[in-house]
């Protein structure tokens, strides 16, 4: 339980840090907050020669804002997000998420661009940068990059990042004041990595959803949102509606759910949409 | 051997490390600070809790060569600390331990939710202690505890 021999670097700009990853090559890794990263090297289940860390890059630490968004560094920590430290674009959807990440403990040295270049498919940070709408970027070898939050992830684990890549921030448009939201995730023991998880923005006549801690990147849920937007109140009549959306849009997108991960993650979206009407959501009974 | 220099319960320590050490390990060897209990060496038992720079953290899942300049207080540094005092005294008379394993950890981590949330009710006590494992006491005599510390403190204030 023990990490194994590896080499650290702590560069002072985006810039040496690449050329300290290209010099590694496939045995080389950034590391951040290390709250992930750390426990997969004393398992040695990852394996590092050469440790990156970009902790000691002023500019990632830093976040900005503006009227229209707000750009939060990569490592800013959950805990800074949580507590507000960091400009809120989300109408309050940020903290809360933050707020339910792992452990506090955890939450003050892990990093929302650590957990995003990680890609674990239960990392809050994944599904919530996707529903905000919000701009992944990096910069590499061959210079800056970005994409939009929701084409970021492949498949688990598997992002657009290179193996010299650092991701060095993400940029959030802030939501209308009225926009309204829901999340919800299931985890068996709170702390543990979610089970399934769902996340609903309504702003005006547009809505988007998604689902996250699938077996690969969040799901967008198109067939959801068009039935959402239409949603001014919770009736008991919606959720056989929103059922059907949510199959067809499991069905589009190509991806196999088991029937308990199925429930499950309707489970999680009929709390969500309950969530951003305002509501409650209506626990069954005995829990 | 990476030469970091930081500052553990107030003394400034310099010393050569191996990069590969965790912070557990090296102020267990270095800074003799044995209240750090490895458990779980993961990030889940909370055994290892300390504070960094003013905030909590998991010695086990930090590596020494990123604690380059950094804050370190561990339980032995805060004997003396109001808020350790008192959950020290509410533990005892609250059954709040058995065999005493988890018991750093979990001073540590009651520290920081009284700090942050003053007296907190049982559901949210029992959510923000949930990162914390106790093998022996079933968690109600430590829940009892934190919130009989959390009232004498608030009383005081």
């Amino acid at each position: 339980m023990k990490p194994g021999a590896l080499a650290y670097f702590k560069p002072t700009t985006v810039t040496e840090a690449i050329g300290l990853l290209v010099d590694g090559g496939m045995d080389a890794k950034v590391i951040a907050g290390g709250q992930s990263l750390v426990p997969m090297l004393n398992l040695r289940m990852v394996a590092a020669e050469r440790l990156v860390d970009v902790g000691g890059i002023a500019e990632m630490k830093q976040w900005s804002a503006d009227d229209r968004e707000v750009w939060i560094g990569a490592c800013v920590t959950h805990d800074q997000i949580q507590i507000g430290e960091v400009a809120d674009p989300s109408n309050g959807l940020m903290p809360k998420v933050a707020s339910k990440i792992a452990y506090q403990a955890v939450r003050n040295r892990g990093t929302i661009g650590g957990s995003l270049s990680l890609a674990d498919p239960a990392a809050d940070w994944l599904t919530t940068t996707a529903a905000l709408g919000a701009t992944i970027e990096w910069e590499g070898p061959d210079g800056k990059k970005s994409c939009p939050a929701d084409e970021f992830v492949f498949a688990a684990y598997t992002t657009q990042l290179d193996i010299s890549d650092v991701l060095t921030g993400v940029r959030i448009p802030r939501l209308p004041p009225d926009a309204t939201w829901g999340t919800y995730k299931l985890c068996r023991k709170a702390g543990e990595f979610a089970h399934a998880m769902a996340m609903v923005i309504s702003a005006g006549a547009r809505s988007r959803a998604f689902l996250g801690a699938t077996d690969g990147a969040p799901i967008r849920l198109m067939h959801t949102e068009t039935l959402v937007a239409d949603f001014r109140n919770w009736e008991s009549g919606h959720t056989a509606l929103v059922s059907q959306a949510l199959e067809a849009d499991i069905a589009d997108s190509g991806r196999e759910f088991t029937d308990i991960q199925l429930w499950q993650s309707r489970t999680c979206l009929l709390r969500s949409i309950q969530m951003s009407l305002g509501f409650q959501p209506i626990k069954p009974e005995g829990v | 051997m990476q030469i970091i220099k930081l500052r553990v319960n107030g003394e400034e320590v310099e010393t050569a490390i191996d990069p590969r050490t965790t912070l557990a390990d090296f102020l267990r060897q270095h800074v003799d600070a044995r209240s750090i209990h490895l458990g779980c060496e993961h990030g889940v038992c909370g055994g290892c809790t300390i504070v960094i720079n003013g905030k909590m953290a998991r010695s086990c899942i930090a590596l020494a060569a990123t604690m380059d300049g950094a804050e370190i207080w561990t339980l032995e540094g805060l004997k003396d600390d109001p808020a350790i005092v008192q959950l020290r005294q509410s533990f005892h008379e609250c059954h709040g331990l058995q065999c005493g394993y988890c018991t750093p950890g979990m001073l540590i981590t009651a520290r920081d939710i009284i700090a942050r949330y003053g007296e907190p009710d049982e559901k949210f006590l029992r959510e923000a202690l949930a990162g914390n494992i106790c093998r022996c006491t079933g968690y109600a005599g430590i829940v009892k505890a934190v919130q009989h510390a959390a009232a004498q403190l608030a009383r005081r204030d």
